[in-house]
């Protein structure tokens, strides 16, 4: 606790800091942007690149446009929105329940946690087209790529958190005589949840990759189709206006997840990060 | 005082027992085992200690006073003899037995109040009566303006004393200190320390207080324990017959320093 005083005094010293400072960051970044933008225009235009392997950003910004007016990309849309958030949401899940059993009980993270690390070490994109042969071209496949490489983050960091409990806590419970569910409610989980918190957002990452991938390999429908479909047609600004829309989602949740991270972990405050 | 707990027990009819002592220590022991080598932390300690007493346990790094206290509380359990509290062997911790350590161990995402609140919840009774208590212990330990706070808003004295409300909100009858305030300035500890003896004396609370400082264990206790280490065991024990209420004036006395020097005598050379 004596930690958490320190970090006030932080917060405090970088108040005093001022906002002007975090405006002049948040500026050169703007700066930056409108230089690499104003670059993606031109550098066609003057035949520094191809237009074709390059669309300028105006062609893009017009592909984009015309596209999400068209009745087949909803479709499209939401298939790839379902699988997302579905390989999400499963991923966080199971990350989380595996990660809190080899937490809690020693002997079964004793015995499973060589098959966990053998796991990962898989680049799990290989199990795209097995997937596909096993659970058809549809969604399925999809959700099934996107939950396994998004269950990863959230396993370890929930583990690493869950066992970062100081030992003068575990004390402190024991002296009170809580039951093992009461000092995990009470101590345990809200003491590792920034942790778990930033692999949940990770796994939002993994969880956009896995549905795309899977899309690539095989399928009739999606944005990842879309951006396979376009490629082939040699129409890269739509290839950029997908790939802008699948930007789009992983920002949007991720901006999300930082909200719900900051209005659920309110005692760390900004210094935390 | 403690109206919810029963009184020890009754000697025999038809005797004038002497009262019974609250915590005992029957040839207690222990020895760690580390990778084949055994590590005696604790030779057979025997100790009586009355209802309402206040007693230090001083003694260099490794002497033991840290395991003492653990097998007292229940967080661990001896290798020979035995602990009693009320006169029954310790298996396991209890509500009669309160713990604070060096850190205050607070839980960040909650206020003083919820902290103090929190072995309530445990014990399934956060009824009016506990918040009222809840309250009032918190006043006493002069945070009353800051109930509703967050620890990272207080200094770590202060977080320390939300560590002793939480714990004075259980009533317990035992309280075991293992160098509460070692992380403290100066002036923030004598200052604790004047409360902490003004607050369990008021509660009759027994009070088994670990520390590194000579002065401050004299000050404070009606009997110092000296310890020494390799292996750990009680090498002395010196009553202090100082009167109370005790102020910081004592420690100007001759028979403050006499104190000191017995203590220091036992210790043997060279301890600070
Ligand atoms: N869990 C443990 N495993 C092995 N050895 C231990 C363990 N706990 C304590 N010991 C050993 O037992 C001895 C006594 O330790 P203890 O912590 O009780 O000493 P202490 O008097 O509290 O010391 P300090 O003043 O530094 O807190 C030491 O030699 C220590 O190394
Ligand atoms: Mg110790």
């Amino acid at each position: 606790m004596a930690m958490a005083s320190i970090n006030a005094t932080a917060s405090n010293n970088v108040r005093a800091g001022g906002l002007s400072e975090q405006w002049r960051y948040r500026l050169i970044s703007l700066v930056i942007i409108v230089v690499l933008l104003a670059a993606w225009e031109f550098a066609p235009r003057a035949g520094l690149v191809s237009a074709i392997i390059l669309p300028p950003l105006s062609k893009v910004a017009h592909a984009l446009l015309t596209l999400v007016q068209q009745d087949f990309f909803m479709r499209h849309f939401t298939v790839t929105l379902r699988e997302i958030l579905i390989g999400f949401v499963l991923g966080t899940l199971i990350g989380f329940g595996i990660g809190t059993a080899l937490a809690i009980w020693p002997a079964v993270k004793r015995v499973s946690y060589p098959f966990v690390v053998g796991f990962q070490a898989i680049p799990k994109i290989v199990f795209a087209p097995l997937f596909i042969a096993w659970f058809g071209f549809g969604e399925t496949s999809k959700v099934v790529m996107a939950v396994v490489i998004a269950f990863f983050p959230v396993l370890i960091n929930t583990l690493v958190g869950l066992e970062s409990v100081p030992e003068d806590a575990r004390r402190l419970m024991r002296s009170i005589r809580a039951t093992q569910l009461q000092t995990f409610y009470k101590v345990s989980l809200p003491h590792a949840l920034p942790v778990i918190f930033a692999g949940v957002k990770a796994a939002l990452t993994f969880a956009v990759i896995g549905a795309i991938v899977g899309e690539f390999v095989g399928a009739s429908e999606g944005l990842g189709y879309l951006v396979d479909l376009y490629n082939h047609q040699l129409r890269i600004d739509r290839v950029f206006a997908v790939i802008t829309i699948l930007a789009a989602i992983g920002a949007g949740g991720y901006f999300l997840l930082e909200w719900l991270d900051a209005k659920l972990i309110f005692w760390r405050n900004e210094e935390g990060r | 005082m403690h109206s919810m707990t029963p009184e020890a027990n009754p000697g025999p009819p038809g005797f004038a027992s002497p009262p019974k002592p609250i915590v005992e220590a029957r040839g207690l022991a222990k020895t760690f085992s580390i990778s084949g080598s055994e590590v005696t932390a604790l030779e057979g300690v025997d100790l009586s200690i009355r209802r309402g007493e206040f007693i230090s346990f001083v003694g260099p790094s490794g002497c033991g006073k840290s395991t003492f206290l653990n097998m007292v509380a229940g967080l661990l359990s001896p290798t020979g003899g035995e602990a009693l509290v009320n006169g029954v062997a310790v298996r396991e911790p209890s509500r009669q037995v309160g713990f604070m350590f060096q850190t205050p161990v607070l839980l960040p995402w909650r206020t003083v109040e919820q902290n103090v609140l929190m072995p309530a919840e445990v014990f399934g009774r956060k009824d009016k009566a506990v918040r009222d208590k809840a309250r009032s212990v918190i006043e006493a330990v002069g945070l009353g303006g800051f109930v509703g706070a967050y620890p990272r808003q207080l200094s770590g004295g202060m977080q320390q004393r939300v560590a002793l409300a939480r714990i004075l909100t259980y009533e317990p009858e035992v309280l075991l200190m293992d160098e509460p305030f070692g992380a403290l300035d100066e002036f923030t500890r004598e200052a604790m320390n004047l409360e902490l003896m003004r607050i369990t004396r008021a509660a009759g609370i027994t009070v088994l207080f670990v520390t590194h400082n000579i002065t401050e264990a004299v000050f404070m206790s009606d009997r110092v324990v000296v310890m020494t280490p390799r292996p750990g065991k009680v090498s002395g024990m010196v009553d202090i017959a100082l009167p109370r209420p005790r102020e910081i004036g004592l420690m100007q006395k001759q028979a403050f320093a006499d104190l000191i020097f017995e203590v220091r005598g036992i210790l043997g050379h060279g301890h600070g």
